[in-house]
């Protein structure tokens, strides 16, 4: 079976571990090997220990193993089986194997049939791989995220042969433009009471979320952003706007992105992000960050020595976007704080609160003169958290849950609210955002993650329950090493502001210009010729300009999505625990 | 071995129930007694003094599929049903008078009569719940499932819950949890044969401090000891096992019990006769109800507990497997035992010494 050596069960930490075996394997029909055996039903399925199933013809002492289906990622989304199911089934569309088999049958250069082939990474595999090279040099210096990029892109150009290495962080950056731009769309759409685009609104970047929300919570579907992921304007920009400038189709390029988390490569596979007329993905090929080791480790490459571009000025080597931009607040893609800068002032006033933990917390912005709450925000990580805020938005916005229930349950909650006068609604602490992450940590420690070097000590070890304690760190990820990688995130990027201060972030136009805005505006620019080239609009300025209904359509095309809640379709007898 | 020192004797017999009844839990500060069954009801019972139970209320509960699991709040203001529709639901009673000032303190016999009413619906497993649980303060509320998690839900005001903790350690059908008499220690156990141990690390998420191997199959049911030092584990394999507390942390297999030849299903620890460890009831698929008196070694150079048998009945729902005992947590009740069957009915038992 050809999938991803780096894909093993106990290699994972994905936020849920999958409850039930995929079913899919048992729903297969297996070609008729005997045909005399035609006609003869007493033949029987067996089930091994390893969950192997095999055909016993009675009689017949002999037992013959049954191939088992080969899933695709669509069948995944297509199915309610399991919750987030690619880390259980056998991945043979995407892996490093499948990258190797494409590059190496990809005809030269002017060759006929020709693919471009490129690659992006996401700024929290650089940060994997920054902690790994670091902590594994006890004495040399730490690696910066620009030098881990240049090393990757030596191996990726010199090693496997793609023609163009870029990192995420521009998509990011349209990413988060878009997502203000929708926020502010949804906000104008709920002070009108109309009821399509509601508020809160809830980061779509994690498939682990939006997977999870699709299968068992639909009603939370419409409050789910649409804009979509740095990974899949990634896409857009590589197969749309760079294909056009290089004369290309989609399908004469072959997308690679390296991302920290399997779930990634559910998203790619989304019916959504394939183009019909060219029979292409915009994403090809999603690959772990621990997937692109492995490819290293098969090369004998090593990360740790330097190589002699990365000394260079980043200017100096020629790259159509601007690399590894900074947006202070969080590792995993800053949503929450793209919106406090877009509604922070010099009247306002921003507060956090943490609720239990780091991986939850509260962000109110106030008007300083009048105590108004101007927005309210939380960051929310982990699927513990992720339940408290599915329940939270739920009640807030008066969705029912989706699932049959104690039918009694609306009376009550009726009777208590006309019985209490109202009493929850006051103070109306409702959210109007929440970045959610479906893992603890957020991006940087996504089960695609590299794991700590071997003999990293473990956060969480007491003398007293050591064994315990490591089976808990192999479980959740090892706290102390998910720090490292956060640090390295950070390393040459600006470090995330306790809370970000408006000067700090601020919107262009302004007049005092330091290295980080001049890339923010250089990047500001570029997003707008994007905007109008890829919506076919001139004399756009601004990344918010509202533009032609057709220009409008082109932005929802380019930048948009869609979900579509699934419904359940397991059949109990089908289902093996 | 002081065998029959002590007999159960049948004092009540309350059938109701329209399919197999799964579980059984009293009210710890009120003369209730709630049971909940396949049909998908909780039927509850008011008791005297003298004995004798009527039946005031059957709770329809709304959930889809058979109610596994019904755990009464330390407060015994609240109950928690745990059903096969995956879902968890929180019942108050409605305030008994209408003018709403007349308060709960009502005396013995004149229980208040309000409906019950679901206050809340903790949405999150996937599939069957088969076991419900409030902690010892009230403070939180357990919840396990077919789909291998352990949920942790911290109790609100105005019952709002916080999913405090999902814990994925089992790799089969989480069959039981159980609390800690003194302390926020929770216990499951699980298809898998194995049993957890989970406490909150103050800085985290909970998390499995221990793990108790041994027994050869299911673990259907966990009781703590009324002391808190012991933990009574019954299974698959026929055996009941007394896990003692070592040290803060630590759980080591004391003792093992045989006295059944199917599978035991539930077992329930009560405080007993003074200066024991108390009495041990376990019932299962071979229709017997057994009680153990549990009583550290006479020999003090052993550790092992001595465990002697003092009663036990057979077939005690007929032909049927007997699903759930519980023994009564209130002052003076402490005699009382109940239990139901796939019979659909609810008995309950009074231990007596045989004079």
């Amino acid at each position: 079976m050809a999938f991803s050596g780096a894909l093993t069960l106990t290699d994972l930490n994905d936020f849920i571990t999958p409850s039930q075996a995929c079913i899919k394997p048992v729903e297969q029909t297996n070609k008729p090997q005997e045909v005399e055996n035609r006609g003869d039903a007493s033949t029987e399925i067996r089930i091994d220990s390893a969950g192997s199933y095999y055909e016993v013809s009675s009689g017949a002492s002999s037992s013959r193993k049954l191939e088992v289906a080969q899933i695709s990622l669509n069948d995944c989304l297509a199915c309610s089986g399991c919750i987030t199911s690619a880390e259980s089934v056998l991945i043979t569309m995407q892996s490093h194997e499948e990258v190797m088999g494409v590059l190496s049958a990809n005809p030269p250069k002017e060759k006929e049939g020709h693919r471009v082939p490129v690659i992006s990474i996401s700024p929290q595999s650089l940060a994997s791989f920054a902690a790994n090279v670091s902590s594994s040099s006890a004495t040399g210096p730490s690696v910066t995220l620009r030098q881990m990029l240049s090393r990757i892109r030596a191996f990726c150009t010199e090693e496997l042969g793609f023609e163009h290495v870029y990192d995420t962080t521009f998509a990011r950056h349209i990413s988060l433009l878009e997502h203000v731009q929708e926020f502010r769309e949804r906000k104008g759409a709920s002070r009108l009471n109309e009821g399509a685009a509601r508020l809160p609104m809830l980061a779509s970047a994690c498939p682990g979320w939006v997977c999870y929300a699709e299968k068992t919570h639909a009603e939370m579907l419409p409050f789910i952003s649409r804009t979509k992921s740095p990974q899949q304007v990634m896409g857009t920009l590589v197969k749309s706007w760079l294909g056009h400038k290089w004369g290309k189709n989609p399908d004469e390029i072959y997308h690679v992105t390296v991302m920290p988390c399997y779930d990634k490569k559910l998203e790619a596979s989304r019916s959504d992000f394939y183009n019909d007329v060219y029979s292409t993905r915009d994403v090809d090929c999603v690959i772990t960050t621990s997937e692109l080791e492995l490819l290293m480790r098969e090369r004998g490459w090593d990360l740790s020595l330097p190589v002699p571009s990365e000394n260079m000025r980043p200017e100096s080597h020629s790259c159509e976007f601007p690399e590894l931009l900074g947006h202070p607040g969080s590792s995993s893609g800053s949503y929450l704080s793209s919106l406090v800068s877009e509604f922070s002032s010099s009247e306002t006033e921003l507060s956090t609160k943490t609720i239990r933990s780091s991986d939850y917390e509260e962000y109110t912005l106030t008007n300083k003169r009048t105590n108004e709450v101007v927005f309210r925000g939380a960051r929310c990580y982990g699927f513990r958290n992720l339940q408290n805020v599915v329940r939270k938005v739920g009640r807030d916005a008066g969705v029912g849950t989706s699932r049959g229930a104690a039918g009694r349950l609306a009376n009550v909650r009726a009777k208590r609210g006309a019985k209490a006068g109202g009493t929850d609604a006051v103070g109306s602490s409702s959210y109007d955002y929440v970045e959610v992450m479906a893992c603890p940590s957020g991006c940087v420690n996504g089960g695609g993650q590299l794991k700590p070097p071997l003999g990293f000590a473990s956060g969480v070890t007491s003398s007293e329950s050591s064994t315990i304690s490591d089976d808990n760190a192999a479980r959740w990820g090892n706290k102390e090493w998910t720090k490292r990688v956060e640090q390295a995130y950070w390393h040459d990027l600006p470090t995330p502001p306790p809370s970000p201060t408006p000067t700090d972030t601020d919107q262009f136009p302004t007049t005092s210009i330091s290295d980080g805005k001049t890339s923010h505006l250089l990047a500001d620019k570029l997003a707008v010729q994007i905007l109008s080239d890829l919506c076919e609009q001139q004399g756009i300025i601004y990344w918010s300009d509202t533009m032609g209904e057709n220009g409008e359509g082109l932005r929802k095309k380019f930048f948009r999505t869609e979900y579509r809640a699934v419904e359940s379709e397991v059949l109990g007898i089908q289902v093996k625990w | 071995m002081a065998a029959s020192a002590y007999t159960l004797r049948q004092i009540a017999d309350l059938p109701g129930h329209e399919d197999r009844a799964w579980n059984v839990a009293w009210n710890p500060t009120r003369p209730l007694l709630a049971s909940c069954s396949a049909d998908k009801t909780v039927r509850l019972y008011h008791y005297t003094a003298e004995g004798i139970f009527e039946n005031v209320s059957s709770v329809s509960t709304g959930h889809a599929k058979t109610v596994r699991s019904v755990a009464w709040a330390p407060s015994g203001k609240t109950f928690a049903t745990g059903s096969f529709d995956s879902n968890i639901a929180v019942w108050e009673q409605e305030a008994p008078f209408e003018d709403g000032d007349g308060g709960m303190d009502v005396d013995e016999g004149q229980e208040p009569r309000g409906e019950w009413e679901c206050a809340s619906l903790l949405e999150g497993h996937e599939t069957e719940c088969k076991c419900v649980a409030y902690s010892s303060t009230g403070t939180f509320l357990a919840s396990c499932s077919r789909d291998k998690t352990v949920w942790i839900w911290e109790v609100k005001p105005d019952a709002e819950f916080e999913c405090t903790s999902v814990l994925m350690t089992h790799s089969q059908d989480v069959k039981c949890v159980a609390w800690h008499p003194t302390e926020e220690i929770l216990a499951s156990g699980s298809y898998d044969e194995k049993i957890y141990l989970y406490v909150e690390d103050p800085m985290d998420d909970w998390y499995e401090f221990t793990t108790l191997t041994g027994h050869e199959g299911t673990v259907w049911s966990l009781a703590f000891s009324p002391c808190g030092n012991y933990l009574a584990s019954s299974s698959d394999d026929l055996t009941i096992r007394l896990w003692q507390r070592v040290d803060k942390s630590r759980w080591e297999l004391n003792t093992t019990l045989k006295g059944h030849d199917r599978s035991i299903y539930s077992v329930s620890w009560t405080k007993g006769a003074d200066g024991s460890l108390g009495w041990l009831a376990s019932a299962g698929g071979d229709g017997k109800i057994n009680v153990w008196e549990l009583r550290r070694n006479t020999d003090e150079r052993k550790t092992s507990l001595e465990a002697a048998l003092i009663a036990s009945v057979g077939d005690a729902h007929g032909v049927c497997d007997v699903n759930s005992v519980s023994w009564c947590p209130r002052e003076g009740f402490g005699n009382l035992l109940a239990s139901v069957g796939d019979d659909a009915i609810l008995r309950v038992w009074k231990i007596e010494r045989l004079s």
